[in-house]
């Protein structure tokens, strides 16, 4: 990656507020959301809030995008991993 | 090869070298927390009551509002990269102060919900002795809430002590503009304290 390209994907001061303004935004919402009935719902969708969050997280604050294509190569690993993990749990507690 | 003799070509080898370094340390420290949020799936299968008790019986306001305060000082710890990469230092100085500041009052606020718990008996393991919370497996979301918090609090006195010592840098011109990525290194450790928080705070203070 030149330094040119490198210098467009990193964040930008509007970047950074934005994503610290989402991400509170977020956080209330995952705190609204926590006091509604949803039942068995309420547990995924405080789950896909956070994922959102953690995403913003990376691409804004850790600039991910900006990383080499080996760094970029271990943090896709180390998702995919986690996935292996979330996906054998679930499978397990729903075929008990 | 001689001492002085550089191991890379370019001081930009160098640096992409260890940023992979540090992605390779974060992907393990990610994949060891994955390993208690399995045993924790686990064990919320196991007993669905006790941990919707135990859930509602933690401080969510406390848990709450410290989610805003690990957001809020990851977003100081990347203003303060992104100020000394346009030669801003005294911006850089006080925005990693603010994240310092951020860091403490989490552990502030974690320190009050701990002595709070022991208080009332929940303790961690054989020592819980707690009469409020008594569903069968109590004992046990307390000991894993005690092991994940407690784990995650001392990465946050990792990062604090990294952005102690980078704050001495950059008042001593020793990370600068031209010369920073230690500064990126341990900014990249804080967002993933950070982003481990915010898993953490839904499963042990929203969800039940």
């Amino acid at each position: 990656m030149s330094d040119l390209e490198h210098e467009k994907i990193v964040s930008t001061g509007r970047t950074l507020v934005g994503a610290v303004v989402l991400l509170v935004v977020l956080t209330v919402a995952s705190w609204g959301v926590a006091h509604l009935d949803l039942g068995a719902a309420s547990t995924p969708v405080a789950l896909g809030i956070a994922v959102i969050k953690a995403s913003i997280v990376g691409l804004a604050f850790m600039e991910i995008r900006a990383a080499s294509r080996p760094a970029r190569v271990v943090a896709a690993i180390t998702v995919a991993f986690i996935a292996l993990l979330c996906t054998g749990t679930v499978t397990d507690v729903l075929l008990r | 090869m001689t001492e002085e003799e550089p191991i890379y070509a370019e001081p930009q080898s160098r640096e992409h070298a260890l940023h992979l370094g540090m992605w390779v340390f974060l992907g393990s420290e990610t994949l060891l927390f994955a390993g208690l949020f399995g045993l924790y799936s686990a064990y919320r299968a196991w007993f669905p009551r006790a941990f919707a008790e135990g859930v509602a019986h933690n401080h969510a306001a406390i848990g709450t509002a410290n989610t805003l305060v690990l957001i809020v000082s990851s977003f100081f710890v990347a203003w303060s990269i992104h100020a000394l990469r346009r030669d801003r230092r005294r911006t850089c100085l006080l925005a990693l102060t603010a994240a310092v500041l951020l860091g403490l009052t989490f552990l502030g606020l974690k320190t009050l919900e701990y002595s709070e718990h022991l208080a009332e008996g929940i303790a961690p393991g054989a020592y819980y002795s707690s009469s409020e919370v008594t569903a069968p497996g109590s004992q046990m979301f307390f000991t894993l809430y005690y092991v994940m918090t407690g784990l995650h609090a001392i990465h946050v006195i990792a990062g604090l002590t990294l952005l102690v010592w980078l704050i001495s840098r950059v008042a001593r011109r020793r990370t600068t503009a031209v010369r920073h990525v230690e500064l990126e290194l341990s900014g990249l450790y804080w967002h993933l304290v950070d982003v481990v928080w915010i898993f953490l705070w839904p499963l042990l203070y929203l969800t039940r």
